[in-house]
């Protein structure tokens, strides 16, 4: 059953188009992730979501109700803010208190849901505190424990760890994480943050520019892209790419790319024909150093190694091409050195180079 | 003699000035207040005197003092919260709606404030004579009421664009109407500007006195003119003056210490960020 549903969903201000008719779906209990640069509309969506933001056309589904000119108070939704939005002159308690004023319940059960709140997201010692009092990791409890005592139909996460460090946003990431298998309701949450995207998200939903890029498992947009957006905006590194051309080589086509080749695999036969212009996407990590010689190995120059402990990124160049590659610490050659490198034949991405939709 | 002290001492010095400055028209008020009639303008001037409180029983007993005391306190007290109500609400739109035409109306507000009051006492009174509301207290907090609007509204804006929206929307995600949302979470967090505001507005309207002259008559007299009426052409009862100016400094000073403690700002400190 769907949860949240998004048919042909447009925002428009005055003249300007920012959403260009978003189509998604999103199950009951699944934690689902808008992951964009910033400006590609994700929040954007995500407020027309919350009722913060008006829909200028199309519809909006929550629990298979149509909720476009319904007020945000009764969508049935509970939301956490980037930058939390906690009530500064109310306690931790009453901030939960409030959130549950409108629902009108018996003072034992207001009592019951901030308990179990609190102590699922350890605010007991917390409750008579307010907001100026606590760090930033705690005011995101407050946050969720705020959102949660409301049991809504769905949580909206505007890009909750932003404000975090480093350390902090582990640990939350991990919170939210169990907080999700721990109540299974449905998570609609925005980031602009790949790492965040790939570890909470049952399915990504990748937006540029108001559109739509994939929807997909975070294994599905890592190892299938479907574009070349896609592509370089998941993983990081960054996926290489490579401008070649197709030749008609003795032994079939070959993408050719001055001074190494290809072949192009025999799915992609029937698709390509001489002369055409293909981008070769190869993730850092599928490509590893060669013995001298093997076959299908190219030979490239080590500009620059990091180093980052159980593995090394190694900056490389053939001809003025330059490249990335993922290897093992322990494996890594010494700068100025030339190497033989070679492109595992199964993580290799093919892209039309004018559409830049993958082959 | 360290830098540290010596700059202690200039501040104190400073304070000093200010305080003497401040201070000594209300020193005079008190004494002469108290000061026998015969004594009042004696050179040279005299410090030691038995005091005495003639000129406070002549005060209220002589004059209905304390009916203008009232009529004082209903007329400031009611612009007061008519303009604090009003004001703060028109503020709250004009922070809150993004359009060009409003910083148009917001300018057009404040120009209300900048009108000459002597222009428009002729016309009040014009219009009050028609319908009946001169010298009721009615017609000064209405009169009252167009100069404190401006003010609040002014004030207030400032205090509501430091509200986070934020708060507002999520008040609203959980479940809280527009109302709902202003009271319990907008409202509370500009405390302080209502409390500056409500200062402001009371002073103006309690030391008033162009209006209270010109759309007053008995019934409705507040006490800037019952203070101004022991002047006359024959005589000028200096000690009933004092004594009224000393009772009239009361209420104002009340009203002050009583909204000093939402004069303090900061309330809005950590709801955003960290």
């Amino acid at each position: 059953m769907s949860s949240v549903t998004l048919r042909n969903v447009v925002k428009r201000y005055g003249q300007l188009e920012v959403v260009h008719g978003i189509n998604l779906e999103i199950d009951e209990g699944a934690f689902v992730v808008l992951l964009g640069p910033s400006g590609c509309g994700k929040t954007t969506t995500l407020r027309m979501v919350a009722g913060l933001e008006s829909i200028s056309d199309g519809q909006l589904e929550i629990a298979s109700r149509v909720v476009n000119d319904v007020a945000p108070k009764d969508r049935q939704i509970a939301m956490v803010f980037q930058n939390y939005a906690l009530y500064p002159h109310m306690t931790v308690r009453q901030n939960m208190e409030f959130a549950l004023k409108p629902q009108k319940l018996a003072d034992g059960e207001v009592d019951r849901r901030i308990t179990e709140a609190s102590r699922i997201l350890g605010l007991e010692p917390l409750l008579a505190r307010k907001p100026a009092q606590l760090s930033g990791g705690q005011r995101q409890r407050v946050a969720m424990a705020r959102a949660m005592v409301r049991t809504p139909k769905v949580f909206l996460f505007d890009e909750p760890l932003s404000n975090l460090d480093a350390k902090l946003r582990t640990q939350v990431r991990l919170e939210i994480a169990k907080l999700h298998k721990r109540l299974g309701t449905t998570v609609l949450y925005v980031t602009h943050d790949q790492i965040e995207a790939m570890t909470l998200a049952d399915k990504i939903v990748i937006m540029k520019d108001g559109h739509i890029e994939q929807v997909g498992s975070p294994e599905e947009v890592f190892a299938s892209p479907k574009n070349l957006f896609v592509a370089t905006f998941i993983g990081s590194p960054s996926m290489n790419l490579f401008q070649m051309t197709v030749e008609q080589a003795e032994l079939g086509l070959l993408l050719t790319s001055q001074p190494f080749s290809v072949p192009v695999p025999s799915p992609l036969l029937s698709k390509l024909s001489p002369g055409r212009q293909v981008t070769l996407g190869v993730r850092p990590s599928d490509i590893r150093i060669a013995a001298k010689g093997e076959p299908g190995s190219f030979e490239a120059r080590v500009d620059v190694v990091e180093y980052l402990g159980i593995e090394a990124l190694l900056n490389l160049r053939i001809g003025s091409q330059e490249f990335i590659a993922q290897v093992a610490a322990a494996e890594r050659p010494v700068p100025d050195q030339d190497v033989s490198v070679f492109f595992n034949p199964a993580g290799l991405h093919f892209f039309d180079s004018q559409s830049g939709q993958a082959l | 003699m360290t830098a540290n002290a010596r700059e202690k001492i200039l501040l104190y010095i400073l304070i000093a000035i200010v305080l003497i400055v401040f201070m000594t028209p209300i020193y005079l008020i008190v004494v002469s207040s108290l000061k026998p009639s015969a004594l009042m303008f004696s050179r040279p001037p005299t410090f030691i005197f038995t005091p005495t409180l003639q000129h406070y029983y002549d005060l209220f007993t002589m004059r209905p003092f304390h009916l203008q005391i009232l009529n004082s306190l209903i007329v400031a007290l009611g612009s007061t919260a008519f303009s604090l109500v009003v004001g703060s609400l028109a503020a709250y739109a004009i922070s809150r709606i993004k359009s060009r035409w409003i910083n148009d109306v917001s300018f057009w507000i404040l120009s209300m404030r900048m009108f000459p009051p002597i222009a428009v006492v002729v016309p009040y009174y014009i219009i009050f004579k028609s319908i009946g509301l001169l010298d009721t207290p009615l017609a000064l907090i209405i009169v009252y009421s167009t100069f404190n609007i401006p003010l609040t509204v002014w004030l207030m804006k400032g205090f509501f664009d430091e509200v986070p929206e934020a708060l507002e929307e999520a008040a609203q995600v959980d479940g809280h109407g527009v109302i709902a949302t202003f009271w319990y979470v907008t409202l509370p967090l500009t405390a302080p500007g209502l409390a500056v505001a409500a200062v402001f507005c009371f002073i103006f309207s309690w030391n008033e006195f162009l209006f209270a002259l010109m759309l007053t008559g008995s019934k409705a007299q507040t006490v800037t003119i019952a203070v101004m009426s022991f002047w006359s052409s024959d005589a000028v009862q200096w000690g009933r003056i004092m004594a009224g100016s000393f009772v009239v400094l009361i209420p104002g000073v009340i009203f002050v210490l009583t909204c000093q403690r939402w004069l303090v700002k900061g309330l809005t400190m950590g709801s955003v960020k960290g």
